[in-house]
C-alpha cells in the first residue's frame, strides 16, 4: 500500500513525460498535494457525476457537481454544476432518477470543454467522492477518449473510509449501510430532498467532514491516511 | 448563485431576518456560504484567526454560555447565532455544540458587504434586544389598522358646535337642537362652558318630572363635563364612555373647546358593545341578570383585540365591566341588607386595580371599613362580602386561591389595622409576608369611601422610599419570577437548562414587569398604579432611567399583545382563554422578538439585583 501512495508522484511525473500537449498535460504538471501535509491543510475538489449507468465503456456522463474544501470548510462559492451534452438516447428510467431531460441533455456542454474544466479545476487537490471508483473510472475513460491518456488522479473515497471504520470495529456491513443516503443519516445530516451532481458532491463533501469529526483525533492526520487505495 | 443549490438556498430564505431579503441577494448569500461541521462537545470554531462569523444552525444544537460558565442560551435547527458579529458588545461567551452540528457560517464582513442595500439585516444583526424589540413594538403598532385607534377626537367632532347660554329657557333650547339636528347642547358663560344638556336630560329631567319648558336649561344640565383632549383617539373614547356611562363627550384643544363626540359617531366607526354591556350591567337586577352580561366579557375582548387594541385599552375596558359588575353586585346586596352600618371602600388589587385585566382574572379585593364602626358591625361586612365574592365567582371571577378576598376576615378590617398591615409590612419585612401581600401594593376603591384608602397610601408612600430592607424583600420577591433564556427547537428553555412545553406569558413574562414596575414606584414614592403609568413616571428617576423605562415598556406591550392575540384565537375557538402559549404557535420571528423582550426584563432584574445586593438578605 505505501509502495503504491509513494508511486502515485512518481507516476504522475512519467506520465507527464508522455502527455500530450493539453488539458492533461497541464494537470499532470501541478505536483499532487504532499502525501505528509495534515488532512486540514489539503485542498480538496467532492465531486459527483450523473452517469446513463455504470459501464465506463458503454455509458456516458450527463452531469458534473463539485465544491471545494479547503481547512475543513466547504466552499460554496466555489460549486460549480454542468450539464454534459449528448445526443445519445437515454433510458426513461435513468431520466426519473437524475431528472435530466434530452433537452437539457442536448444544450448542455460539450465532454471536451468541461473535462478540461474538471481538470483544472482538480490541479494541485485530491479529489473527494463516494464510491470514488465511479467518478475516477469516468474521468479517466473521458480522457481516454479525448486525448488518449488517462491521468492519475489522488482520491478519498468516503464509502471506503466508512467501510474501513467498519472493519476497524470488527462489524459486519449490513446491505445497503454504506450507500451516502444511510451513511449521512448515521452521522445526523440532514436528508437533503434534491438529488443533482452538485448537492450530491456536496452531500459527500459533509459526509467527509462528519468522518473526519468523528475521528476525534488530537492533531490533524495527514492526507496519506486518507487516500484511497486502488 | 447555482439553481442547483436551491435547497440550501431556500433553508435560508425560511430564516428571519433573511426571509425578507430580494431572490438576488439571497443567491449571492447562499454561494458565500461555508459548510462546516463540529463534532458534539466541540466548541465552535471563530475561524482560523477567529474572523467574526455568523453561522446558522442547519441541523444540531449549540448552547451559548457566559464566561462564568453559565447557560445564557440555546440554539436548534434554523437559528441564528450573530454573537461572534457582535462580540464586541457581547460579555464574554463561549459556544459549545451539544450535539453533532452542521453550520452554514458566513464572515461578518461579507455579509455585511452583501446587505449593503438591505440595512434590516444588519439591524437584525447588529442592534441590541432593545432596539430590534422597539422596531418590532413600533412595526405592530403601524400594522393595528383598526380605525378607532387611529382616529382622533378632533378629526372627527368637526361639525357644527351648538352652544347657548345657560340662562336660556328648555323650549328655546331644544328648539336650537332640532334646529341644527344634533342631540345635545353645550352652555356656555363668559366664554366658558359651564355645562351640557341632552336629548335625555329633557326626557329625565324636564318632561318626565313635569319641569316647567320655560326653566332655564340650567336646572337640568350637567355641570361636571366629563371630556375628552383632540388628541385622544376615539378608542379613548369609547373607554371613558364604557366607564363613565356617559353618551356625549366634548371635546377640547388648547384654544377651548373644539366640538362634542357622540356614540353615534363612534357606532359609525365601529362596535359599541362595551358601552352597552356597562349599560346593561347597571339596570340589571338580579345575579342571574348579571352572570348573562358577564357571559358577553370574552366577545368583547375579543372584538376589541380585533378592533385592534392594545393591552391598555383591553385592560381598561374589561376591568371597567369588571368595575361595573362589582358596584352592581355591591348596590345589589345594600338593597338586601339595608345600608351600611359604617362608611367602607370595596377595594380591589392586583391586576383589576392596575386596570389590566384580561379576561375573568382570579378576584383579589377586600374591605376597608371606616374606623368609626362598632364591633358588632362586621356581620353586616361579613355579609356583604360573601354576596360579592360569591356573585362575582358566579360571574367567571373566580375565588381567589389565595384566599385575598373580603370574604376572608383578615381582608376585611378597620383603617386603622390596614394602616398596621402595611406599616408591618414595610417595617419588618418577612419574605413570606411579602410575598402574600405585594398585590396590595396595587390598590384602587371601586366602590365607597376613597378617602379610606388615600390616607392608607400617603403613609405607604411616606415610609416605603425610605426603607431599603422592604425594597430589597420586594426585589427578591419579584426576583422569583425570572423570563426564560429563549427557546429551543419547540421547548422554552428555562434557567437551568430545562426544556417546558409551554410559555407562561403571565408569570414569566408579564409579572417580572410588573413587579419591577411597583417596585420603582415604591422607592419613588409614585402614586400610579397601572404599570405603564408606573413606568412612566418613575422614568428618568434615581430608580429608573429614561432608556430602561421605554425597554420595559416595549417588552411589556410586545408580550401583552402576544397575550391578546393569543386569547383572541382562544376565544375564536370557543375555548376559556389562558396564559399559556406553545412556542409552536410562535412564528420565528416573534420567538426571535419574545428573546429581545426576555432579555431586556433580565437585564432590567440584574440592574435591580446589584442595585439592592438581594444576595445579602
Amino acid at each position: 500500500m505505501l509502495n503504491w501512495l509513494f508511486n502515485l508522484e512518481k507516476k504522475r511525473k512519467r506520465l507527464l513525460d508522455k502527455a500530450p500537449a493539453g488539458p492533461v498535460r497541464d494537470y499532470l504538471a501541478s505536483p499532487f498535494p504532499d502525501r505528509n501535509s495534515s488532512i486540514d491543510d489539503t485542498a480538496l475538489l467532492a465531486l459527483d457525476f450523473e452517469t446513463s449507468g455504470l459501464d465506463v465503456k458503454k455509458d456516458h456522463l450527463l452531469s458534473v457537481g463539485y465544491v471545494e474544501l479547503r481547512q475543513n470548510r466547504i466552499l460554496l462559492d466555489t460549486a460549480h454544476h454542468q450539464i454534459i451534452h449528448s445526443k445519445r438516447d437515454m433510458s426513461g428510467d435513468n431520466i426519473s432518477i437524475h431528472h435530466i431531460t434530452h433537452d437539457q441533455a442536448a444544450q448542455g456542454q460539450t465532454l471536451a470543454k468541461t473535462v478540461e474544466s474538471i481538470l483544472r479545476q482538480l490541479q494541485g487537490k485530491v479529489l473527494l467522492a463516494h464510491h470514488a471508483a465511479v467518478e475516477i473510472g469516468f474521468l479517466q475513460q473521458a480522457c481516454k477518449t479525448l486525448y488518449g491518456m488517462a491521468p492519475v488522479i489522488p482520491a478519498i473515497d468516503t464509502m471506503q473510509l466508512a467501510r474501513r471504520r467498519l472493519e476497524r470495529q470488527q462489524q459486519p456491513c449490513k446491505a445497503n449501510q454504506l450507500r451516502l443516503f444511510n451513511l449521512r443519516k448515521q452521522y445526523g445530516l440532514p436528508a437533503y430532498q434534491a438529488h443533482n451532481a452538485l448537492m450530491d458532491a456536496i452531500a459527500t463533501a459533509e459526509l467527509f467532514l462528519a468522518q473526519l469529526a468523528h475521528g476525534n483525533y488530537r492533531k490533524p492526520p495527514p492526507l496519506k491516511n486518507f487516500l484511497l487505495h486502488p | 448563485m447555482e439553481i442547483e443549490l436551491q435547497e440550501i438556498h431556500d433553508f435560508i430564505a425560511a430564516i428571519p431576518p433573511f426571509d425578507r431579503l430580494p431572490e438576488n441577494i439571497l443567491h449571492s448569500l447562499t454561494s458565500a456560504l461555508r459548510i462546516q461541521y463540529v463534532r458534539r462537545g466541540g466548541d465552535i470554531p471563530t475561524g482560523n484567526d477567529a474572523t467574526p462569523t455568523l453561522h446558522i444552525l442547519r441541523q444540531g444544537a449549540m448552547a451559548l454560555y457566559s464566561g462564568k460558565g453559565n447557560l445564557m442560551g440555546m440554539l436548534g435547527e434554523g437559528d441564528i447565532c450573530t454573537s461572534f458579529c457582535a462580540a464586541e458588545t457581547m460579555p464574554d461567551f463561549y459556544i459549545k455544540a451539544t450535539e453533532d452540528t452542521l453550520l452554514y457560517s458566513i464572515p461578518c464582513d461579507q455579509l455585511s458587504h452583501l446587505m449593503e442595500d438591505d440595512p434590516s439585516v444588519l439591524h437584525f444583526i447588529h442592534h441590541s434586544a432593545a432596539q430590534r424589540l422597539k422596531e418590532a413594538v413600533s412595526a405592530m403598532q403601524e400594522q393595528s389598522g383598526s380605525s378607532l385607534l387611529h382616529t382622533y377626537a378632533g378629526d372627527i367632532c368637526r361639525g357644527e358646535l351648538v352652544t347657548t347660554a345657560p340662562g336660556a329657557s328648555i323650549r328655546d333650547g331644544a328648539r336650537l337642537m332640532t334646529e341644527h339636528g344634533v342631540s345635545s347642547l353645550i352652555l356656555m358663560q363668559d366664554n366658558q362652558p359651564v355645562g351640557l344638556v341632552t336629548d335625555r336630560d329633557i326626557r329625565q329631567r324636564c318632561v318626565a318630572k313635569g319641569l316647567s319648558f320655560d326653566s332655564p336649561l340650567a336646572d337640568i344640565m350637567t355641570r361636571d363635563i366629563i371630556s375628552l383632549g383632540a388628541s385622544e383617539s376615539l378608542f379613548d373614547a369609547l373607554l371613558v364612555m364604557t366607564r363613565e356611562q356617559v353618551h356625549h363627550l366634548p371635546v377640547f384643544d388648547d384654544s377651548g373647546l373644539k366640538g362634542i363626540i357622540t356614540t353615534t359617531d363612534i357606532m359609525r366607526q365601529e362596535g359599541l358593545s362595551a358601552v352597552h354591556l356597562t349599560g346593561t350591567i347597571r339596570k340589571a337586577e338580579s345575579l342571574e341578570a348579571l352572570i348573562d352580561a358577564s357571559r358577553m366579557l370574552p366577545r368583547i375582548q375579543l372584538q376589541l383585540t380585533t378592533m385592534g387594541a392594545d393591552l391598555h385599552h383591553v385592560g381598561y375596558a374589561v376591568t371597567a365591566i369588571t368595575e361595573a359588575i362589582t358596584r352592581r353586585l355591591i348596590e345589589l346586596a345594600e338593597a338586601d341588607l339595608g345600608p351600611a352600618p359604617a362608611p367602607y371602600a370595596w377595594i380591589a388589587a392586583g391586576s383589576q386595580a392596575r386596570r389590566e385585566q384580561t379576561c375573568h382574572s382570579d378576584q383579589d379585593n377586600g374591605l376597608i371599613i371606616s374606623d368609626r364602626s362598632q364591633p358588632g358591625d362586621d356581620a353586616w361586612f361579613a355579609s356583604l362580602a360573601k354576596y360579592v365574592n360569591d356573585g362575582l365567582n358566579a360571574c367567571g371571577y373566580v375565588y381567589c386561591p389565595g384566599d385575598v378576598m373580603a370574604s376572608n376576615s383578615k381582608w376585611r378590617q378597620p383603617a386603622a389595622v390596614w394602616q398596621g398591615y402595611f406599616e408591618q409590612w414595610i417595617e419588618q419585612p418577612e419574605p413570606m409576608a411579602l410575598m402574600l401581600s405585594s398585590i396590595f401594593f396595587d390598590l384602587r376603591v371601586i366602590h365607597g369611601e376613597t378617602k379610606l384608602l388615600d390616607k392608607i397610601r400617603k403613609n405607604i408612600m411616606k415610609k416605603a422610599p425610605n426603607n431599603q430592607l422592604f425594597l430589597a424583600h420586594m426585589v427578591r420577591n419579584a426576583l422569583s419570577h425570572r423570563p426564560p433564556l429563549g427557546f429551543f427547537r419547540d421547548f422554552v428553555l428555562v434557567h437551568d437548562g430545562q426544556h417546558d412545553d409551554t410559555l407562561d406569558l403571565k408569570h414569566s413574562g408579564l409579572v417580572p414587569i410588573i413587579d419591577m414596575a411597583r417596585i420603582y414606584a415604591l422607592a419613588e414614592g409614585l402614586n400610579e398604579i397601572s404599570t405603564e403609568d408606573r413606568l412612566g413616571a418613575a422614568a428618568g428617576t434615581p430608580s429608573l432611567s429614561k432608556g430602561g423605562a421605554a425597554n420595559l415598556l416595549d417588552a411589556f406591550e410586545f408580550i401583552s399583545n402576544l397575550r391578546l392575540e393569543h386569547q383572541a384565537a382562544q376565544i375564536r375557538e370557543g375555548e376559556t382563554p389562558d396564559n399559556f402559549l406553545s412556542p409552536k404557535q410562535l412564528s420565528k420571528l416573534e420567538r426571535e422578538h419574545l428573546k429581545d423582550a426576555f432579555k431586556v426584563v433580565q437585564t432590567m432584574q440584574a440592574t435591580l439585583e446589584m442595585r439592592y445586593q438581594t444576595d445579602r438578605i
